[in-house]
Order: structure tokens, then sequence, then C-alpha cells
């Protein structure tokens, strides 16, 4: 059985104090003088940028996931939810984030810092519902900003990408810049602007050139490590030193991929996967890893917040080149951010599972995957729309598929050992073999 | 002739077919009220809304997830069981994600040749939702004119809106009947008027529900009207659970009418006339669905729903209010505990229901007397 | 050679002895809360029933959800992959086979040599599973081998919503009080679950010949109501069909011996 030689990640120990130090100064902020900012990890936070560099930001996303992490935690802040009345379907990342309100405990210790404004964007139903409960249930007076940005799908799906449509964003956008000068009585700064929106596109740029070493063999990243890495787009597109760090992650991953270092050392055979996974139950990744299989990732990874093209006469995914210059105006800052932003992947099964199941299956064959696996995930109904059609085009490509249900953020929609011998009755199925412990 | 609604609603294909064949038009089903019907009408197709029919099947499972709601999986059977393949076109305009899928799956599946997804603003609380949705319909229009053959002018315009405006116009005069003491029209009944609009050219609707109104003067009910009751929720054209509690007094003690609802099937749809004095058509069309009354699932940064349930309410005079959720409905389910509370606060009792693609008629007519008895003990204080 | 194959499920043991691929002896017993003990219990009966000593046997293949506890077992073979051996064993030309447990339904894609293709497990609702049938007896104060042959004495077709077992009975009980005939209600339930079951056949795709396997293949309504939601005209049910498993196990045995 070939055996690969393994590494641990060079940057894992910088990454971890990076994501701590995040979370302490959105707790901190006030003591700085600074202003707290909440939205979804999907927003475009660079635009809240321009009020200073003292804007710290807390993504709900993430959040919810960390709480899910601890589950008693979590445990409590979902009951705190339903009690309140909210239906036990709804996304659990934002009924985590609800619980922690209505608690008012902070996943990473002491009493949850309450945002001075809450800044999202809004794809899937959910987003805009989340940020207009969040504030309510805060007291009613944090005031509330959304960019909608649920425009239609970008080229090759759409014939073009309409100016209209771009426009729309975008002058949201600018309206959204005298809204926060107004609310936080701060001058914007466009410089600082500039600077925040260049990050975001540098940062997504990156993480796609990081997604595309992984299609090497032996992979030179699992899954389970690229969601530690890739949390880091959802914290802050905006930031410079995630930017930083996402450029020497790329370094370092391009050096594993020359010396042959694997993420898992008995690759055998490699799978993708779809949707946030079960945050609670990571270790059904070191299970598949018993059976010699390696998760090399998932369009939600790589195209959450990686920028791509889709190449459709080569079936295909690459990085999109970045603007060939920073820009220079505010107008034309938010018209570049908007038009970067309305190409992310994961916006576009939006408007039709086939785009999503065309990149999947781009994916599963330049990665060269043996199978797929889907997460049939509860928890969120923006990533799972559309799931079903997805496995069945998948399957019509000639794609191996196997689904599993569960929840990224309650535990109870989880069933860890039939979703194991789900696992084993298909990896058998494929003709592997179990390595006994 | 308050019976024609209820014809139409139960033979919606039948009509529909036939009308086809007499008028040599086109029929496009489109899947959210987000939909302007303005449109199709100004080129001479017919816009007819897909709901489902409320029967068990077993054909949607490998195309929709089990976490999204039982309304998207019944309106998609409908097309898998190929009850519709007399259309020549579907469309949506950008609505839930559940009902999005019963279209995407329609369009993959069951592609009837013409197709087209209307990114309808969600935020239409922005000064820019208007512009943009204004670019939006010159694009649809032009899809619009492909599958008719021919140009839609202005005035095409004008005449599509002058139809749709007009229906408003009639079922709301309908619905000033309900707010009488004794309502000559009940809520099933309302219900497959508001329905059939959806299943019927607009202009065969229009003398029928004058007629109606000329009836509905006269009209004197051998009922007890009970308790007033409003609806507010998710879709609904669960007729059969409307009778029931309708036709509970008959059994029961306590007895109810439904007179008035917040639904897409019923006040959401049809309650936001155009406003003609704006002299780009494309334009007034597109200001009439950024500013109607909305779905939860575009409410914000605003909850504006409440006040507008509000109003409903008042004007209604309602005793109670019923709160229906489809099962799954994230968009109502992120609203409901506020209403709830607004309600409360504002003096009007609720009682909450979820509903699948069949309701369990017995637990839910113990449920519904139950809290229509609650209201007649309040009454009793004063 | 004689293989045993005891699939240890959720409701019932069964054992099957099997001689050159021949069924020689059979034994099923309750599970309870003993699995342990049903396993030793239902492996003596089928050794009696095949007139044996455990001395004569050569091996042991264990399945089920209990599948653990046997002990002594040489190897242990996954329920998916029992069912489509034996499906392929009884009807070499199977394509789609469907096991309906007692809490349990299954349906798998198969090729020509009874290798899985595809296959999917209802999730976490008994909806679609044998217990379901069980619980609407009691809801309808009838035996629970009446409700099958009461089926075919109905000719109505009631909708009725299995996607919760919960909901359904509460929707039993509204047709006792309306008065609706039993034969009808039981049809109506009969028709809901296999709805469910035909959902999620649906969802592997419906390829002929199908083969039903499970206990649940003894109930002339609920196939009489399967066929009807297929829209087929047979659906293969093997000799003691609740061995089903049982034998595929054993097969894969001897197979692999």
């Amino acid at each position: 059985m070939a055996q690969y030689p393994t590494e641990p990640l060079k940057c894992w120990p910088k990454a971890k104090e990076l994501r701590n130090k995040f979370y302490e100064n959105y707790k901190q902020a006030h003591e700085k003088g600074g202003i707290r900012c909440m939205g979804s990890a999907w927003a475009l936070d660079a635009v809240t940028m321009g009020l200073g560099r003292d804007v710290y930001w807390i993504t709900g996303e993430p959040y919810g996931a960390s709480c899910a992490f601890d589950s008693p935690l979590s445990a409590d802040f979902l009951t705190a939810a339903e009690k309140f009345g909210f239906s036990r379907d709804l996304c659990s990342y934002m009924r985590n984030y609800w619980g922690s309100i209505i608690v008012g405990k902070y996943a990473f210790g002491g009493p949850l810092p309450k945002a001075d404004f809450a800044y999202t964007q809004h794809i899937c139903c959910s987003h805009g519902k989340w940020y207009q409960n969040a504030c309510e249930l805060e007291g009613g007076d944090v005031p509330l900003y959304v960019i909608d940005v649920g425009v239609g799908a970008c080229p090759p799906f759409e014939p073009e990408m309409y100016k209209h449509r771009v426009k729309y964003v975008a002058d949201q956008m600018l309206d959204s810049i005298e809204w926060m000068e107004k609310i936080t009585g701060r001058t914007y700064n466009d410089e600082l602007f500039f600077e925040a929106c260049w990050n975001d596109i540098r940062l997504t740029h990156t993480w796609a050139k990081i997604c595309m070493l992984n299609r090497a063999v032996p992979a030179p990243l699992d899954e389970k490590s690229i969601y530690s890495l890739y949390v880091f787009a959802t914290l802050q597109k905006s930031s410079a030193a995630f930017a930083e760090l996402y450029e020497e992650l790329l370094e370092e991953v391009e050096d594993r991929v020359k010396r042959g270092i694997a993420a898992v050392g008995n690759e055998q055979a490699r799978v993708m996967t779809d949707t946030q996974p079960p945050w609670g139950f990571l270790k059904i990744y070191r299970y598949l890893e018993t059976w010699g299989v390696v998760s090399i990732g998932s369009l939600y990874t790589f195209g959450l917040e990686g920028m791509w093209l889709y190449d459709e006469d080569r079936n295909d995914l690459g990085p999109r080149p970045m603007p060939p210059e920073k820009p220079t105006s505010r107008e034309e800052a938010c018209r570049m951010l908007a038009d970067w932003h309305l190409s992310k992947p994961e916006y576009q099964h939006f408007y039709s599972p086939e785009y999503k199941t065309e990149m999947m299956d781009a994916i599963a064959k330049n990665w060269r995957c043996d199978a797929i696996i889907m997460h049939y995930n509860r928890g969120c109904e923006g990533l799972s729309v559309g799931i079903a059609e997805n496995r069945l085009g998948l399957l019509e490509r000639g794609n191996k598929v196997m689904t599993y249900e569960g929840n990224m953020g309650d535990e109870t929609e989880f069933d860890l050992p039939s979703t194991e011998t789900r696992f084993d009755i298909f990896l058998e199925s494929l003709g592997l073999k179990k390595r006994e412990a | 002739m308050l019976e024609k609604f209820q014809e139409w609603y139960e033979n919606r294909h039948e009509y529909q077919e036939k009308y086809k064949e007499r008028t040599g038009n086109k029929i496009v089903g489109y899947f959210c009220t987000y939909t302007p019907e303005e449109l199709f009408y100004a080129a001479d197709i017919l816009p007819v809304r897909i709901l489902g029919s409320h029967e068990p099947q077993d054909v949607t499972e490998p195309h929709i997830f089990g976490m999204f709601c039982p309304f998207c999986r019944d309106a998609l059977a409908q097309g898998l069981k190929g009850k519709y393949d007399y259309l020549d076109g579907i469309t949506i305009g950008q609505s839930c994600l559940h009902l999005r899928q019963a279209f995407t799956s329609w369009d993959l599946h069951k592609n009837p040749g013409w197709s087209y997804f209307l990114p309808m603003p969600n935020h239409v609380q922005s000064k820019r939702a208007v512009p943009f949705l204004v670019e939006e319909y010159r694009l649809l229009i032009k899809k619009i004119e492909e599958l008719a053959g021919k140009r839609i002018r202005d005035d095409d315009l004008r005449q599509g809106i002058d139809i749709m405006n007009k229906v408003r116009q009639a079922m709301k005069e309908i619905y000033e009947f309900r707010k009488e003491e004794n309502p000559p029209i009940t809520g099933t009944e309302a219900m497959y008027m508001t329905c059939a609009q959806f299943f019927t050219d607009a202009r065969e609707f229009l003398p029928v529900a004058k007629e109606v109104n000329r009836e509905l003067a006269s009209r004197r009910l051998d009922r007890d009207p009970g308790k007033r009751i409003m609806l507010i929720g998710s879709e609904n054209d669960d007729i059969e659970y409307i009778n029931m509690i309708e036709t509970l007094g008959e059994r029961e003690s306590v007895g109810c009418t439904v007179v008035v609802e917040e639904h897409c099937t019923t006040t959401r749809y049809f309650w936001d006339e155009v406003d003609t004095d704006i002299d780009d058509p494309v334009r007034a069309i597109a200001e009439r669905y950024v500013l109607r009354t909305p779905c939860p699932s575009k409410d914000w940064p605003q909850r504006t729903r409440l006040q507008r349930i509000l109003k409903l309410a008042k004007d209604f005079r309602v005793d109670g209010a019923i709160i229906i959720q489809q099962k799954f409905c994230d968009p109502h389910e992120a609203d409901i505990p506020f209403i709830r509370r607004f309600l409360e606060d504002n003096g009007i009792p609720t009682y909450f229901l979820e509903f699948d693609v069949t309701v369990a008629s017995g637990p839910f007519a113990v449920r519904t007397e139950a809290f229509l008895e609650t209201l007649e003990a309040e009454e009793d204080l004063f | 050679m004689i293989i045993v194959g005891i699939d240890c499920g959720a409701k019932n043991t069964k054992t099957v002895v099997l001689r050159d691929n021949k069924i020689i002896g059979k034994g099923m017993i309750l599970t309870g809360f003993d699995q342990t003990s049903a396993i030793r219990e239902s492996l003596h009966a089928a050794l009696k029933d095949a007139g044996i000593d455990v001395k004569d046997v050569d091996k042991i293949s264990g399945t089920g959800a209990g599948m653990e506890e046997i002990r002594d077992a040489d190897v242990r073979v996954n329920e998916v992959k029992a069912m489509a051996k034996a499906a392929n064993f009884f009807v070499p030309s199977a394509r789609t086979v469907t096991d309906v447990g007692a809490e349990m339904g299954r349906a798998v894609k198969i090729d020509e040599n009874g290798k899985v293709i595809d296959f999917a497990i209802n999730e976490k609702c008994a909806a679609g599973a044998g217990a379901f049938i069980e619980a609407m007896a009691r809801a309808l104060e009838a035996k629970l081998e009446e409700m099958g042959p009461m089926v075919l004495k109905s000719d109505k077709s009631i909708p009725m919503n299995a996607q919760c077992a919960i909901f359904a009975e509460s929707e039993v009980v509204g047709l006792i009080h309306a008065k609706t005939a039993k034969a009808d209600i039981s049809k109506a339930i009969h028709d809901a679950m296999a709805s469910r079951i035909v959902s999620m056949i649906r969802r592997i795709g419906v390829n002929k010949d199908i083969v039903m396997i499970g206990g649940v293949g003894l109930n002339p309504g609920f196939v009489d109501s399967l066929k009807r939601e297929l829209e087929i005209d047979k659906v293969y049910i093997p000799p003691d069909p609740a061995f089903g498993a049982a034998v595929g196990a054993a097969l894969v045995l001897a197979e692999e011996t």
C-alpha cells in the first residue's frame, strides 16, 4: 500500500493566533475606541473599512459554526432560539446566533458584545431576515444595512454580466457609505476603502490558487484542514493580515506539492464533498481516512470565497484573473467589487442547479476524484437548494455519488453511526478496503 | 355566479386547455406572484399561476431535498405528472428558495421550450430596486416578444396594466362585503375567487366578478358568522381547512368566518394596483411589484408587513388571527415570532398552525375550535 | 460446505443454513432486548430445522443492525450488500431491490452480478417502514395480519400524508371518527407507506426487475399498493422474504470462501 510522507502545516500556529485575535478584537473594540460590525460571511466587508482601521467584524456563519463546535453551548443557544418561537428547521447558524444574543453569551468567553451596526448581503432568503431579527433581538437600536446581490448568474451561465446588474449592487454600496457616515458620525476615507477592496480581491484570488494546488496526487491538503484555513476568507476578506497569510500558505502548499507531501499518508482514493459539514462531527473525515480516502475539497470550500471562472468548453475551473489595477475612485471600487463578487461560484446555483452541477463535475474531473459525497444539510437551505438535482446531474455525468443527511449546526439532526454505515456501504461498493484499527 | 369560481378552481386544466383551443393564445405558467402578469397580457399570452393539488405524491423525491416546503414539492409534482403539458412556457419572478426549485426542476425535466428566471430584486426597500427592475423587464419583454412573435408596445403594456388593475379593483370591491357584520361571502368562497383569478383570463374573470358583486349586495347567508378570523402566512389555498373551520359552527358550540387573509394567494397578491399616473408603463409596473405588499423574504430591513397586517385586521374587525405556515417555509418562520407578539400587543389573539400538503382535519378542527373558545372567553369578561 | 447467515434485525433475528448454496434450515426469533440470546436461539432453531449440529457448520456470516453482536461471525456483511446479493440469487434479472424491514426501508440499484451501484436508505422517521403499519393497526384496533388482506377489499383511494408517523396516526383517527370503513383506511395506510418507499426507490431510479425482500413482502396489501404506486405489474418476492438479508450474507461469504 502506497504511503506518502506527511508533515504538519507550518503556518498553522500563525493561523490559529490570527483567528483568536480576530474574535478578541471584536470583544475589545470599544476599549480601543473602535466600531463593532456584524454581518454575514458573504458580506462585502471591504466597504465598511473606509470608516477607519478600527472597524472590527464578527461574521455570523463562522460564529455559528464555532458555537456548533461546542455542543453544550450550542444546545443552550438552540433551545433559547426555539423558546423564543423560532422554528427548528431554520438555518442552524442563524439559530445559534440568535440564541447567543438571547442568552447573552459570547462563544469566545464573557457576554456577547453588542454590535454598533449590522452590514450584510442577501443571496439566500435568510440573510436579510437573520440580521433584521438579530438587530431586533439586540433591542431594536442596532441599525442595519443589507445589500441585495440576487441579480442573476454570471457568464458563461448568462450571456453577459449585464451592466445594470453590477450597477444595482454597486449603487447599494454607494448608498451604504452615506448611511454609515450618518449612523457613525465618521467621515468616510476612500483610500482605506480602496486598500480594503484590493485586499479582498487579492485574498479571494489567492485562495483559488491554493485550491488549484490540491489537484496534485497526493493531495497536499485535506478538507478538514481546508476548513480551518478557508475560514479567514469568511471572517474578513478585506483584511491585509489574512491576505498575507494566504500568500504565505500558497508558497507553503506549492512547496508541499513539489516535495510530494501528502495530507493523508495512505491516500488510496479521492473524494469531494458538498455543502458545510456537520461541524460537531469533523471526525467523519478521519473515518474516511481509515478507508484510505482523502477529501480534496468541494465547491463550497473552493468557491464560497475563492473567485473562479468556469470554462464551459474545457469543463474546467481556474482562478479568476485579478483586475489590472487598484481602484482609484469610490464608484470604481464599488463597481469592481460588485463585478468581482457576482462571479462567486457559490452564488450561481441560486438561479439554477445546473450551474453548480457543471462546476462540481469540473472539480470531480480535474481534481481527480473517485467519488462525491454530498451532505444533504438540513441546516442551510441556501447551499442545499437544488442539491437533489446536483446529485442527479452528477450521476448523469458518470460520477459515483453518495449522500448523507445531517445538519451543520444542530447535532440533533446528525446520526454518526448510521452515517459511518453509509460510508462503509458506499466505499466498499467503490472497491475500497477499510484499514482495521 | 359565485359557484363559477369554484368550478374554475376545480377544473383549471380543462379551462386552460380549452382556452388555448378557442383563443389560439399561448399560456405561460408562473410560480411566484412576483411575476409581472401585465407584461404577458401585453403580448396576448395568458399567465397562469401554478399551484399544487393537495394530493400526496411520490415523484418529487429525487428532485427536491426533504427539508424544502410541501408547496414547492406539490407544485413540481403537477409538472412531473404531466398535468401541465399544454403550457407554452414557464417563468418565475425571483421568489423564496423553496419555490425556485419547483421552477428549476421543471425547467430541467419538463421544459416546454420557453422558460425565464426573472431576477426580481430582493431589496425592495432600496431606491435602486425600481431602476434595476425596469432594466430586467426590458430583457424579459424581449424574451416574451420571441415567444409571442410580435413586438410589445407601450399601448399593449397599458392594456396589460388596465386588465390587471381592473381585476384587482373588482376583487377588492368584493372584499368590502367581508367587512359586514354577517358577510354575504365566506372565506371559502373568497379563496375560490382569488385562486380562480390565477387560473383564468382576467378578461373572462372580470364580468363574473362584477356579476358576483351585484349578487352579493342582496345575498344573505343563513349561517351564524361566529368569530371573525384573519388568516396570515405562507402560500395557502387549503380550501378544505377553511371550509372545515367555517362549518365548525354547524357541529360545535363555536363557529367562525374567515373575513380576510394575508397570503400570496389573496391580498399580498392583488391588493396593490399599478399607478397609472406614471408615464412610462414599464416603470409603473416595476414600481407596483417593488412596492406591493411584500413576501417576508423581501421584507427587510423594515418589517413593513406588520402595519399592513394590522390595518387589514382593523378594517375587517377581526377577533383573532390564525397564523398559517407551510412546513419548512423559512421566510415566514423568520417573521412569525414577531408577528405573533405584535398582534398580541395590539389586542389580536393569535394561533399558530403548520400546514402540509394535506391537513389532518380532525386534530386541526379540535385545535381551531379550542382557539375560538378562548376568543369567546375573553369576550365574556366584558 | 455449510454456511450460516444470521440477520440480527431491529425486530426479528433471522438465521438460514445453506448447504452448497441451498437453504436447508431457517429460524426466526424476536430480537427483544437481548440480542445475544436472540442470535443464539435463532441459530439453534435453524440448525434444528436443518437437522444438523453446530459442529457441522463451516462458517458464519452476519448482517443486520445488530451484526456486531454476532460474536462467532467469520465476516460481517453490510445490509445493503447482503440484500443485493440475495436479490441477484433469487431473481438474476433483478436491477432494483427494496427491503422493507421493521424500522428501516432501503432501496438498492444493482447490476447483473448483484453488485451495488447506488442505494437509498430512509431517514429517521418510521413512516416508511414496517413499524408504521403496526402502529396504524393498533389505531385501527385490527390484527396486524388482517391489515394487508383488508386492502384488497377496498376500491377507494383516500389521500393520506405519511411524511410523519404521528401525523398519519391522527389522520387515521380522523378517518375512524368520520366512520370510514376499516378496509378503506387500511388501504390508505398501505398506499401512504408504499408511496414513501416508492419515493425512495425513485431516488435511485425504477429499473426492472424489482425485487422486494423483508417481512413486509408477506403483506399482500402492501405489495398491491407498491405495484400501483410504481405503476408496474410485477414485484418479485422471494420465498420467505424475511430471510432475504440472511441468505444474502451467507452467499457473500460463500463467494469469498
